[in-house]
């Protein structure tokens, strides 16, 4: 290979860039119909009904980028490369954040909603109860990490248990909570495909949406990805030479 | 907006309607104002449905926010990548 340009990851600039500005003006679009656009009236819900857009396509970003995180865990193990661990743990970041943004917008939804006038904050539904074991889950991912130094090891064993972790999460967020009396809603059925779950006018605004978040997080997550690739390089990659000293400095 | 001191020469309040009258001397001041004008503009665009629209302007503010702190940091790792692959020439 030549001598210049194999330091930054490749990355396809052009889909980035589409997906950047699709994303952008998706999301502004999803923001002014979401507070705009007309929503059946409901009891209890009322206009709180529009939080569907923002608090669901938190957790299909989790669920996502814990997919993402487990594919590139499965080719770290075949192959070794330390661009795979590095996909996987900025992939499962990723579904941290979103995830923690999911327990906190539904927190503060569910207060106002089902456990209206009595302050109770948090009551261990099992939909957020097993929401909140996933997150415990993937953070120990990030402790098990932190507790390895050496890099071949650590990865090796943070993909292991990673891809244990993906297992469990349609458990803790579908299976496990359906066998449970919830106030969550989506519990009966095939919420995905119902036709009376979601009102047809808030069907236009919600699948934009979850489109928009799911490339908003693919966005982050490729930023981060390059940004901890050019950590490595900096820090003297494997079989690469001990970077030279800036010339001004 | 009118200002309505208590003239000096208003005789003094009874002790018995001391209380009350303090909150209605203020409550004139109010009374006397001009008749409300519509509001136009700005004012009317934004004062419907319950200032719906001025919560819309606050988050569409951060989401611009958020956006401006997306390209950036997309420039600055553009801008890092570039003077790394010219500083760490990589022989493979």
């Amino acid at each position: 290979m030549s001598s210049s340009a194999h330091t930054a990851l490749p990355v396809r600039r052009r889909l980035y860039r589409g997906v950047r500005g699709l994303v952008v003006v998706t999301l502004t679009g999803v923001v002014v119909a979401g507070f705009l656009g007309t929503i059946p009236q409901l009891d209890i819900l009322e206009q709180s009904a529009r939080n569907l857009y923002f608090h669901v396509p938190m957790w299909f970003s989790l669920m996502a980028a814990t997919v993402v995180s487990a594919y590139h865990s499965a080719r770290y193990l075949r192959s070794g490369a330390r661009v795979r661990d590095l996909r996987a743990r900025e992939a499962a970041r990723i579904a941290l954040i979103f995830g923690g943004l999911g327990i906190v917008t539904g927190m503060v939804w569910a207060r106002f909603t089902w456990y209206e006038g009595t302050g109770v904050w948090w009551n261990f539904d099992p939909k957020q109860s097993m929401a909140a074991v996933l997150l415990l889950i993937y953070g120990g991912y990030f402790v098990l990490r932190d507790a390895i130094d050496a890099p071949k090891d650590r990865g090796r064993i943070a993909a292991v248990y990673n891809l244990f972790a993906v297992v469990t999460m349609p458990f803790l967020l579908y299976i496990l909570p359906r066998q449970m009396p919830s106030l969550h809603p989506g519990g009966e059925g095939s919420p995905a495909f119902s036709q009376t779950d979601l009102a047809p006018a808030m069907r236009w605004v919600f699948y934009p949406s979850v489109l928009a978040f799911l490339g908003l997080a693919w966005l982050l997550y490729t930023q981060r990805v390059r940004l901890a690739w050019l950590r490595e390089a900096v820090r003297a990659p494997d079989g690469a030479p001990e970077p030279e000293p800036a010339p001004h400095r | 907006m009118t200002i309505h001191p208590l003239r000096p020469d208003a005789p003094a309040p009874r002790p018995a309607q001391e209380r009350p009258d303090t909150a209605a001397a203020y409550d004139s001041t109010w009374a006397e104002q001009p008749v409300e004008q519509a509001p136009e503009g700005l004012d009317r665009l934004m004062g419907q449905g319950g200032k719906i629209y001025v919560v819309l302007a606050v988050v569409l503010l951060i989401w611009i926010g958020l956006v401006t702190v997306l390209f950036r940091t997309d420039r600055k790792i553009d801008r890092l990548e570039r003077r790394l692959d010219r500083d760490i020439p990589k022989d493979e």
